[in-house]
């Protein structure tokens, strides 16, 4: 298989997952996610060489994705906006469903926004439905840290959410 | 407690049932012409910065300054100020370039954290000193325009000077606020 190949691949396959993160990494704005999602695949196509099977690839650029949202802090502040002028996206999923998972989502962008840049990416990883173990990895910390920061933000947002 | 954990399982599950967002069409090649254009890019900066340096060591013995002791000596330390300065922005690059992404992210974070460091650093200690050193051999070379150059001329050098100088310490100034909220975003 091409690099080429092998890089359209990849991206197929995990372009909605990075996109996601990054998502919900900037307060749900969908023009900031776009172009840090496209760093990232930057960055990805880039070091594809250097990339040594310790770990999945998807797991490789969640790390590459995790970093770059941290590292992308200049776009943000130079485009600070309000939470809920991003979210005109969800307007459109969320016809089919009801006006509460809609507000419930809108709140949940918004809960996260508030959060500092480590547990942001631990319940983002954590949303996605990652294993602790894997997260873990990505994050660089102990299990046990892993497990009891996120028993600690899971609580945060839920009441956040509520309020 | 238990009923916190609940709800944050049904949040997950509003969260799990967000429809999938679009993969961009081509959007594969489109990255890999961006990484071009950013490659040549860096180059292109490095090789602009590269020939200042050669064009201002150039310049030096064009005008012979080394047969004026005090020529040499102003112009000479502009010159040398203005050369590393460009080599401590080729080194910045650099070390930028060379930050890892595929690492662990706390380890991410205080890489990233020690690059801001070393800039503001650079911006509070170094170019200051660059700045007060180029403008002490700037000051060493004006009775030799003085001399050599008519008065309106003269007067022009030293009237531009300080606009240049106001122009270049706002950028400055612009330049280490923006470096140091970074540094404190990263650090919160």
């Amino acid at each position: 298989m091409s690099a080429q190949n092998q890089f359209d691949s990849i991206y197929d396959t995990n372009y909605p997952n990075v996109f996601r993160i990054c998502l919900g990494y900037f307060g749900g704005n969908e023009s900031i996610a776009k172009e840090v999602a496209q760093d990232v695949f930057v960055k990805v196509w880039g070091n594809l060489s250097n990339f040594r099977n310790e770990s999945s690839i998807s797991t490789w650029i969640y790390r590459i994705t995790v970093n770059t949202c941290l590292s992308n802090i200049k776009i943000r502040k130079k485009q600070h906006v309000s939470v809920e002028k991003h979210l005109g996206h969800l307007k459109s999923e969320f016809e089919n469903q009801t006006h509460e998972t809609e507000a419930q989502i809108k709140a949940l962008y918004r809960c996260i926004d508030k959060l500092n840049r480590d547990n942001k990416s631990l319940i983002l990883l954590e949303l996605q439905g990652l294993p602790q173990k894997e997260i873990a990895y990505i994050m660089g910390m102990a299990h046990g840290t892993v497990r009891t920061r996120l028993h600690r933000i899971k609580n945060e947002l839920t009441k956040c959410v509520k309020t | 407690m238990r009923k916190n954990m609940s709800d944050f399982e049904t949040l997950k599950s509003s969260w799990n049932d967000q429809s999938a967002p679009n993969t961009p069409e081509n959007g594969s090649q489109q990255i890999v012409k961006k990484a071009e254009y950013i490659k040549n890019k860096q180059k292109l900066t490095n090789l602009i910065l590269s020939i200042t340096l050669i064009v201002l060591v150039v310049f030096f013995f064009y005008i012979t300054a080394y047969n004026n002791a005090r020529a040499a000596l102003g112009l000479g330390i502009m010159i040398s100020v203005l050369a590393i300065r460009i080599v401590l922005e080729l080194v910045s690059i650099k070390n930028l370039k060379s930050l890892k992404f595929d690492i662990d992210a706390i380890t991410f974070k205080s890489r990233i954290r020690n690059y801001y460091k070393n800039r503001v650093w650079t911006h509070y200690v170094g170019t200051p000193l660059i700045i007060f050193a180029y403008c002490f051999g700037f000051v060493l070379l004006l009775p030799l325009f003085e001399k050599n150059l008519s008065n309106g001329f003269y007067l022009y050098i030293k009237i531009s000077a300080v606009f240049v100088l106001i122009g270049l310490l706002t950028l400055i100034a612009v330049q280490v606020k923006k470096e140091l909220s970074i540094l404190k975003a990263i650090q919160n």
